[in-house]
C-alpha cells in the first residue's frame, strides 16, 4: 500500500454523491440510454457489461487526515464487472436493473422505503429473481456503485437502530426541542432519515462522546444517568453501527470538534471490528461511509483491565471470532497498539463481556469509565 | 375545531390535589401494613417458629391439554388458583424467595418512605448477588402485590419508557407539555409516567396500535394523521408495562375504540393477545394493564385475496413458527373469549403462510395509509 498523501489520495477516492431525486432519476436514464445504444449499435451491437466498483478488500486503501486524526477506508476506481455473458453472473445482473426500475418508479412518487418494503415490492414484481432480502440488499449496493450515488438518494431509508442519551439537546426546524437528558433508558431512537438527521440542530455541554456496543450497557448507564456525573453523551448502535447512527457520531464530532469520543467494547474481535467501523468506515459501503469516520479511542475492555475479570468470565473464542480477527489482522488500517490487543485476544484465545465487571457492584461501571477517562487511559 | 367534532376531555373526577392526597393516604397505609407484616414476622422468629406466608397463585391462562373439547379450567384475572407456602426454615426454593421477598421489601419501604421511584433493576443491581437475575426480583415484587392486594406502581416500582406516540391528542405530564396535535405527522418519543398526566384533551376517533416501529414510520412518512384522525401508537414489538398502562389509560380516559395493527404471523398474535388478555408473568396485574376491547384489525390472511396482493408474497411458516402456533392455540382464554381469534390462527397454521405488513406495499408503497387502513376502519372489517 503507497503512502497516500492527502491530495493524491483523493484523486483517487471514488465516492457516492448525495442527489437530489431528479438527478438520480436522470442517471438511471442515461444507464438505460447506453445500454441501448450499445444493442442497437448498426456496426456491432452488443449487451454492454455493468462496470461497478469493486468493493473488495483488494480495491481499498487508507487515507490519513492531514489537519486532524481522522482516516477512514475508501475505495478506488478498480471495477468488478456484471455481465450477462456469464453464467454465474446473469441473474445478479438482472436484479440490478430490476432494483433500478424499481427504484426510478419510487424516486418519481416523491416516496421513500425501507429494504423490507422494496423486498415485498421487488417480489411481486419478479418473483424469479428475489427469494429472499439478502438479494435485494446487495443489488441495492450494486446500484449504488454502478451510479455512484448513496442509498438514500436511491429513495431506500436506512434503518433506525441506534439510540442516543445524555447532555444534548436535538431541535428539528419548525419541531419541539428535545432534551437528551430527561428521557427514559431506551434513549431517544435515531431516525434512519439522513436528510432530517442533516437538518437537526445540535447543542450540548459534553466533554465526552461514549460509544457503547450493546443495548443493556447502553440502558445500564443511561438507568445510572451516567451523564450527569460525567459530562457525556452516550450512543449506541445495537451491535455493528448502521449508517444513521455512524451519521449522528460524525454531525456530533463536527459540531463540536473538542469532544473526546470513546467506545465500550466487548473484548473480542467483534468489538474491535465494531471499532473499526465506526474509525475508518466499511468496505461494503465503501462509496458513502467514508465520510462518516471519526476519530474514536479504545477505553475498555482492553488487556490491562483483563486482572479485574473474574476468571470464571472468560470465554472461549469462536470459530467465527478467529475468523474476524484473520481478517481484521490482514487489513491495512490496524494501528499497532490495536494490533497488539487483537494478538493478545488471539494467543490467550479468550474473550469477555463488560457485563463481568457487574460482579463488582452496580456502580462499578460507571466509576471505571470515569476512572479511564480521568487517568486518560485510552487507545 | 370544527363544531362537529366532540372534544373529549379527560373525565374530571379527580382533580390533582384530591389525587396527590389519596396517594399519600395510600402510601400511609401501605407503609402500616409492611411494618405490621414484618413485625408479625419478626415475633414468629423470635417465638421459635418459622413463620409461613401464604400467596395466592394467579393465573390468567393456561394451556388446555386437549383443544378438541376443553375441560373448564379455573384461569381468571379476579381470582387466585391455589396457593404457594412460603417459609424460611423450609430446605428448598422457597426458602430463599422468603428471602428475596424481605429484601425487596426493605427497598420499598424506602422508597415509599422517600418518596421515590425506581425501575425492579435499579433494585436488582442492589443484591446482584443474592438476586442472581431480574427475574427473581420480578417475581418478589409480584409477590408482594399479592400479598398486600395492590399494584406496582403503588409500590412505587416503575419503569420509564419511551412511547412512541403520534396523531390528535394532547397532554401536561408533570412540567412538560405534550402536544402532538401542534404537528400531527411527527412522532413523540416520550418517558410517560402516569401518574403525573393531566389535562388529557383529544380529538380523535379510534386509537391504532401498531406492532413495529417501521410500520409506525411507514404512517408517519406518509402522513396518515393528516387524513384520518387518530392517535397511532407503538410498543415497539413486545409492549412493556408502561405502553400498557398509558394505553389502559387513554381507553378508561377517553372511551376511544382501540385497533391493533399486527402481523400474520405467530408472534404478532402472541402481541396481540398481550395487549388484550394480559401476560403470564404478570398475570395477577393482568385485569388493570389489558385491554379487553382491543379489535384485531389485520393483517389476515384473508385480506389478500380480498385486497388482490399476489400470492408470492406470503411466506411459509417455519417449524418454529409452527410450535409457536400450536403453543399460542392451546391457550384456554381464546376458547373461552376470543373463538374468533382462534378459527383465524387456526387457519393460519392450516394453510402454512405467515404474511407481513410491509407486503402491502406491493400494491403501492403508501397502500397501507391510503386504502388498507382507513377502508377496513370504515367497513368494519375486524374481529
Amino acid at each position: 500500500m503507497a503512502a497516500a498523501s492527502l491530495f493524491g489520495a483523493d484523486r483517487r477516492l471514488c465516492s457516492a454523491d448525495i442527489l437530489a431525486p431528479d438527478e438520480v432519476r436522470a442517471r438511471i436514464e442515461v444507464a438505460v440510454l447506453n445500454f441501448l445504444t450499445a444493442l442497437t449499435s448498426p456496426t456491432s451491437p452488443a449487451i454492454s457489461v455493468l462496470p461497478l466498483i469493486s468493493r473488495t478488500s483488494a480495491n481499498c486503501s487508507l487515507r490519513s487526515g492531514l489537519l486532524n486524526d481522522v482516516s477512514s477506508v475508501y475505495l478506488s476506481y478498480a471495477f468488478s464487472k456484471r455481465s450477462l455473458m456469464r453464467e454465474s453472473n446473469a441473474v445478479a445482473f438482472v436484479r440490478v436493473w430490476k432494483v433500478m426500475e424499481m427504484c426510478y418508479k419510487i424516486l418519481g412518487e416523491g416516496k421513500l422505503v425501507n429494504q423490507r418494503e422494496l423486498f415485498y415490492k421487488l417480489l411481486s414484481d419478479s418473483r424469479k429473481y428475489f427469494s429472499c432480502q439478502r438479494h435485494v440488499n446487495r443489488a441495492i449496493q450494486d446500484v449504488v456503485s454502478l451510479l455512484r450515488c448513496t442509498r438514500q438518494s436511491l429513495g431506500v431509508m436506512a434503518s433506525s437502530r441506534g439510540a442516543l442519551i445524555g447532555r444534548l439537546v436535538l431541535h428539528e426546524p419548525d419541531e419541539e426541542q428535545i432534551d437528551c437528558s430527561i428521557l427514559g433508558a431506551s434513549g431517544h431512537a435515531i431516525t434512519g432519515d439522513l436528510k432530517v438527521l442533516r437538518k437537526l440542530n445540535l447543542s450540548s455541554d459534553a466533554r465526552y462522546i461514549i460509544v457503547v456496543e450493546k443495548d443493556a450497557i447502553f440502558q445500564r448507564l443511561a438507568e445510572d444517568r451516567l451523564y450527569n456525573q460525567l459530562p457525556c453523551i452516550l450512543i449506541t448502535a445495537k451491535g455493528y453501527p448502521d449508517i444513521a447512527t455512524r451519521f449522528i457520531l460524525h454531525r456530533l464530532s463536527q459540531t463540536f470538534p473538542n469532544m473526546l469520543i470513546f467506545t465500550l467494547v466487548d473484548w473480542n474481535p467483534a468489538g474491535l471490528a465494531i471499532l473499526c467501523t465506526y474509525k475508518y468506515g466499511s468496505i461494503s459501503m465503501g462509496l458513502e461511509s467514508y465520510r462518516y469516520a471519526c476519530n474514536v479511542k479504545w477505553l475498555g475492555l482492553r488487556g490491562d483491565d483483563l486482572q479485574l475479570i473474574p476468571q470464571n468470565a472468560f470465554q472461549e473464542l469462536k470459530p467465527r471470532d478467529l475468523q474476524i480477527a484473520k481478517s481484521l489482522m490482514s487489513s491495512k488500517f490496524l494501528q499497532e497498539s490495536h494490533r497488539a490487543e487483537l494478538t493478545m485476544m488471539v494467543d490467550t484465545g479468550k474473550r469477555a463481556e463488560i457485563e463481568a465487571l457487574y460482579s463488582y457492584g452496580f456502580d462499578f461501571l460507571g466509576k471505571y469509565i470515569t476512572r479511564k477517562i480521568v487517568q486518560g487511559d485510552y487507545i | 375545531m370544527a363544531g362537529k367534532e366532540k372534544r373529549r376531555n379527560a373525565a374530571a373526577l379527580d382533580g390533582d390535589e384530591q389525587r396527590l392526597r389519596r396517594k399519600q393516604e395510600e402510601t400511609a397505609l401501605l407503609l402500616r401494613r409492611i411494618k405490621g407484616f414484618v413485625r408479625w414476622v419478626v415475633e414468629e422468629v423470635a417465638a421459635g417458629r418459622s413463620p409461613s406466608i401464604v400467596i395466592h397463585r394467579y393465573r390468567n391462562y393456561c394451556s388446555a391439554a386437549d383443544s378438541a373439547s376443553p375441560s373448564p379450567c379455573s384461569c381468571s384475572y379476579d381470582a387466585p388458583v391455589g396457593t404457594d407456602v412460603l417459609s424460611l426454615l423450609h430446605k428448598d426454593s422457597q426458602t430463599s424467595r422468603l428471602n428475596v421477598l424481605l429484601r425487596v421489601l426493605l427497598v420499598v419501604q424506602q422508597l415509599l418512605q422517600q418518596n421515590k421511584h425506581c425501575s425492579k433493576r435499579d433494585i436488582y443491581y442492589m443484591y446482584p448477588s443474592i438476586f442472581v437475575e431480574v427475574a427473581v426480583v420480578d417475581r418478589a415484587i409480584n409477590d408482594i402485590c399479592i400479598l398486600f392486594k395492590c399494584s406496582r406502581h403503588n409500590l412505587n416500582v416503575v419503569g420509564t419508557t419511551s412511547i412512541l406516540l403520534m396523531g390528535w391528542i394532547r397532554f401536561v405530564e408533570g412540567e412538560k407539555n405534550v402536544n402532538c396535535m401542534k404537528n400531527v405527522n411527527a412522532a413523540s418519543s416520550i418517558p410517560v409516567s402516569i401518574e403525573a398526566i393531566k389535562d388529557l384533551v383529544s380529538v380523535a376517533h379510534y386509537i391504532l396500535v401498531v406492532e413495529k416501529e417501521t410500520v409506525f414510520q411507514r404512517l408517519a412518512n406518509d402522513k396518515f394523521c393528516e387524513r384520518n384522525r387518530c392517535i397511532v401508537i407503538t410498543g415497539r414489538g413486545y409492549p412493556d408495562i408502561p405502553t400498557r398502562r398509558f394505553l389502559r389509560y387513554l381507553v378508561e380516559q377517553l372511551h376511544l375504540p382501540v385497533y391493533c395493527l399486527v402481523d400474520s404471523d405467530p408472534y404478532g398474535f402472541d402481541i396481540l393477545a398481550t395487549y388484550k388478555f394480559g401476560s403470564l408473568q404478570l398475570a395477577y396485574d393482568a385485569n388493570l394493564l389489558r385491554v379487553p376491547d382491543v379489535r384485531w384489525l389485520g393483517v389476515f390472511t384473508s385480506d389478500f385475496e380480498d385486497f388482490c396482493l399476489p400470492a408470492c408474497c406470503l411466506l411459509p411458516l417455519s417449524a418454529e413458527d409452527r410450535r409457536k402456533a400450536e403453543s399460542i392455540i392451546a391457550r384456554c382464554y381464546l376458547h373461552k373469549e376470543a373463538p374468533e381469534w382462534r378459527s383465524e390462527l387456526e387457519a393460519m397454521l392450516q394453510k402454512g403462510v405467515k404474511f407481513e405488513i410491509e407486503a402491502l406495499s406491493a400494491r403501492s408503497i403508501s397502500f397501507l395509509s391510503d386504502k388498507y387502513i382507513p377502508q377496513k376502519i370504515k367497513q368494519g372489517r375486524h374481529l
